[in-house]
């Protein structure tokens, strides 16, 4: 038992601080490190460096265009990453779409679609979850049914992330009625330039438009867009899920925050009430803990010798660790984060800030997170998910 | 970075575990506790196995074995609730005499790893709570040796041991850093006198008078301080192991309870809020060891690093230890309060484990007091 990374590892972190202190654009890592607002641009923009350096798909293998790292390369790379205030890379394409594409399409599909992913050129979002099946996804009833050499899409996805921005989209389809809902289930790529899309926007609490509805009214989507065989959908959207792991718990970004808590609690001199600063310590070990916890499956992953099944875990904790750090943020500022303009949450504005100019986003970023318990499975999901495992049945 | 156990560390936990299932099952514990809450037999056993020589060098006949495979043998022994004070006797003794005077350690580390001679700590004083510089307990110089006169609180077995490292007092004022020395005294010698009570826990501990008592210098003034914390957090990893194993089989325990209970004619384990309530005992359960794998593998962090590091699990443990406890007792019902169940001896192992080396909102305000700009595994 060794806590520490070996020398190899340590001199591949240091290659990778270096390329990312020279590769990341400052205007960027500003916006991160003080949570304003992040454009399109600002995210295509590093994942298009990433894309040229071959890191997009920094999980990818090697013979698929990736760096073919181990877990705990990988681990390294999203921890300086999230350190130096990279914006988090846009999931769907290169982490969630890609590692499907790669164990279940056909070779026309890799070569189609895996290079604009790893580019950074196109935009992936994800079409999981409908207005009727949420934690309950497999009742989902989006249609697709088969018309010769095409698939008729009927139906609508919801909080599709970002997919205003979004050149495809991969969705779970209804291909049958028949048997237990998971069975009729199937695995679509969709081209979102297809005639009979329509994405209109969900304004959430924070005033924000980060999340979607996708309507599909007759939308022609060739049969060859079809992932794996029809009615497998199921399988492997859970092959997926299986796929983030450590990922999920985002400590590495929770560090960063947490260092954020700390300069603001300073200026706002709540660091030295007690009563205050105790919250902050409470949530320090909470984050070392979590950091344990995904060293812990980073190890059991790499030697191969102990498997440490707490995905749901990490999913928890990690979100409700954000989601304390959002709240602590918006506590320290207290009465200032209640002035909500929503032009001072953009970089370079140059209006009067009503407290410091740090104040600005913080309501709003407490009530963006409320998210994290939400998604990728609620947090009460996880618990059935954890629950089973622990009781056995 | 490497989690895994070695194939020497498992042979450990396989014998350390068959001992504690064949010598110390619950119809035993209760014996002992009936008897007071110690067993020099068992002890006497725990030193058969080689264990009490577990963390004494070598050279004076243990195994110098370092803070993992303590960890590995403490988790196993509170799968066990053993009552035996080991992390004093075993762990605590030969790391503080280790670093005392060739002449004065050997043949007590001889002792220890034969299994003849238990040596605890007895640092607790009446008005110290956990702070480590409060110390009233005053040591005099007589010419050829010391002698001590002051009072020591909740030593382990302290009426059974043969000998107590204490620290007390060359000069300053009773919270003064500086001035805090380390002496051996021998339970036998003159001026030492002992009250010995049961814990809440089942085990023993006693109070311990000093009256003009002959002692040995172990550590001087300006190396005491530092050693008893350093000895304090050999305590507080292995009670995070040991609390780690207590809780693994707690929750072993009250999960078969869920499948076999029925109410309302299905097993309880089905019900969701009970469900969710084991989910957030696992979830404590796996911090709790994560934590715990963090306090032992920082054991050799210089101290500032290794006081916070050790500071941040025993806070950890503590918030564990009571979660997993309550919600293990709640989940039995009726059954769980009984003093027949063994359910209620986990959760007052527990409890007093909690209030050991420091208690949660005591770890707190170490955190708090050490918190640096960053944070993590590795700051």
């Amino acid at each position: 038992m060794d806590l520490n990374f070996t020398p190899e590892e340590q001199a591949f972190r240091q290659q990778i601080r270096s390329w990312v202190a020279g590769h990341l654009p400052k205007d960027i890592s500003h916006k991160v490190h003080n949570a304003l607002r992040l454009s399109k641009d600002d995210l295509q923009r590093w994942a298009r460096i990433l894309g040229r350096q071959g890191w997009h798909g920094w999980a990818w293998p090697k013979q698929f265009g990736g760096p073919g790292w181990n877990a705990v390369q990988r681990h390294l790379f999203e921890e300086e990453c999230a350190l130096a205030g990279a914006p988090r890379v846009v999931p769907f394409g290169p982490v969630m779409v890609a590692p499907v594409i790669m164990a279940f399409g056909t070779p026309e599909q890799q070569k189609r679609h895996l290079p604009g992913i790893m580019s950074g050129d196109v935009w992936w979002s994800q079409g999981y979850s409908e207005p009727g099946a949420g934690s309950d996804l497999a009742s989902l009833k989006c249609r697709a049914e088969r018309r010769g050499d095409y698939y008729l899409v009927n139906g609508q996805k919801t909080w599709t992330t970002l997919g205003q921005h979004g050149d495809w989209i991969f969705c779970l389809v209804r291909t049958s009625s028949d048997g237990k809902p998971q069975t009729g289930i199937s695995f679509l790529l969709i081209d979102m330039k297809s005639p009979g899309i329509t994405v209109r926007p969900i304004i959430t609490m924070d005033g924000e438009h980060e999340v979607n509805e996708v309507w599909f009214d007759n939308v022609e989507v060739p049969a060859d867009n079809l992932v794996g065989e029809e009615n497998k959908g199921w399988t492997y959207a859970k092959y997926l899920l299986a796929h983030e792991r450590t990922n999920i718990a985002d400590v590495n970004r929770s560090k960063r925050e947490l260092e954020r808590l700390k300069r603001i609690a300073k200026a706002e001199k709540v660091w030295d009430d007690t009563r205050f600063r105790d919250e902050i310590a409470k949530l320090e070990v909470d984050i070392v803990a979590l950091e344990m916890m995904v060293l812990r499956v980073l190890s059991g992953e790499t030697s191969g010798k102990q498997s440490l099944d707490v995905a749901g875990l990490l999913k928890i904790r990690g979100s409700e660790i954000q989601q304390r750090l959002t709240e602590l943020l918006m506590l320290a500022a207290g009465p200032y984060s209640v002035p909500f303009i929503h032009d001072a949450m953009e970089a370079g504005w140059q209006g009067d800030h009503v407290g410091a100019a740090y104040c600005a986003p913080l309501a709003a970023t407490y009530f963006n997170v409320r998210k994290t318990t939400i998604y990728g499975g609620s947090n009460e999901v996880q618990r059935n998910i954890v629950a089973q495992t622990v009781l056995g049945s | 970075m490497d989690f895994d156990f070695s194939d020497d560390q498992e042979m450990l936990r396989d014998s350390v575990r068959k001992w504690v299932a064949k010598g110390y099952d619950a119809e035993r514990r209760r014996r002992i506790v009936q008897a007071g809450g110690f067993s020099r037999e068992a002890w006497g056993e725990i030193a058969g196995l080689g264990l009490a020589g577990l963390q004494v060098p070598e050279a004076h006949g243990g195994m110098g074995f370092g803070p993992v495979d303590a960890m590995v043998v403490m988790e196993e022994l509170g799968r066990g609730l053993v009552l035996e004070p080991y992390v004093q006797g075993a762990l605590i003794a030969p790391g503080v005499l280790a670093a005392a005077p060739e002449a004065v350690a050997a043949p007590w580390l001889q002792k220890i790893a034969g299994g003849t001679a238990l040596v605890v700590l007895a640092h607790q004083e009446r008005r110290a709570r956990y702070r480590l510089d409060q110390v009233e307990t005053r040591a005099r110089a007589n010419g050829t040796g010391w002698t001590l006169d002051g009072a020591k609180s909740l030593v382990p077995a302290g009426d059974r041991a043969d000998a107590f490292i204490v620290p007390a007092r060359v000069s300053g004022n009773a919270d003064d850093p500086a001035g805090i020395a380390l002496f051996l005294v021998e339970r036998g010698a003159n001026g030492v006198t002992t009250r010995g009570y049961g814990t809440a826990d089942g085990a023993r501990a006693a109070e311990l008078a000093l009256a003009d008592a002959p002692a040995t210098l172990l550590l001087p003034p300006g190396e005491g301080l530092a050693a008893l914390e350093r000895a304090v957090d050999t305590g507080i990893a292995a009670l995070c192991a040991e609390a780690v194993g207590a809780m693994d089989q707690l929750v072993a325990v009250t999960v078969e309870y869920m499948n076999t209970r029925k109410q309302f004619g299905v097993a309880i384990a089905s019900f969701q809020a009970l469900r969710h309530r084991i989910a957030d005992v696992k979830m404590q359960l796996e911090l709790a060891r994560s934590m715990s794998y963090f306090a032992s593998l920082k054991m050799g962090e210089p101290a500032e690093a290794r006081r916070r590091a050790l500071a941040q699990a025993k806070y950890q443990l503590g918030v564990s230890m009571r979660f997993v406890g309550q919600q293990c007792i709640q989940l039995h019902g009726g059954i769980g309060v009984t003093d027949e169940y063994i359910a209620g001896h986990y959760f007052k192992r527990l409890t007093v484990m909690e209030l050991s080396f420091g208690d949660t909102l005591h770890q707190l305000g170490e955190v708090s007091a050490r918190m640096q700009d960053t944070a993590g595994v590795f700051s």
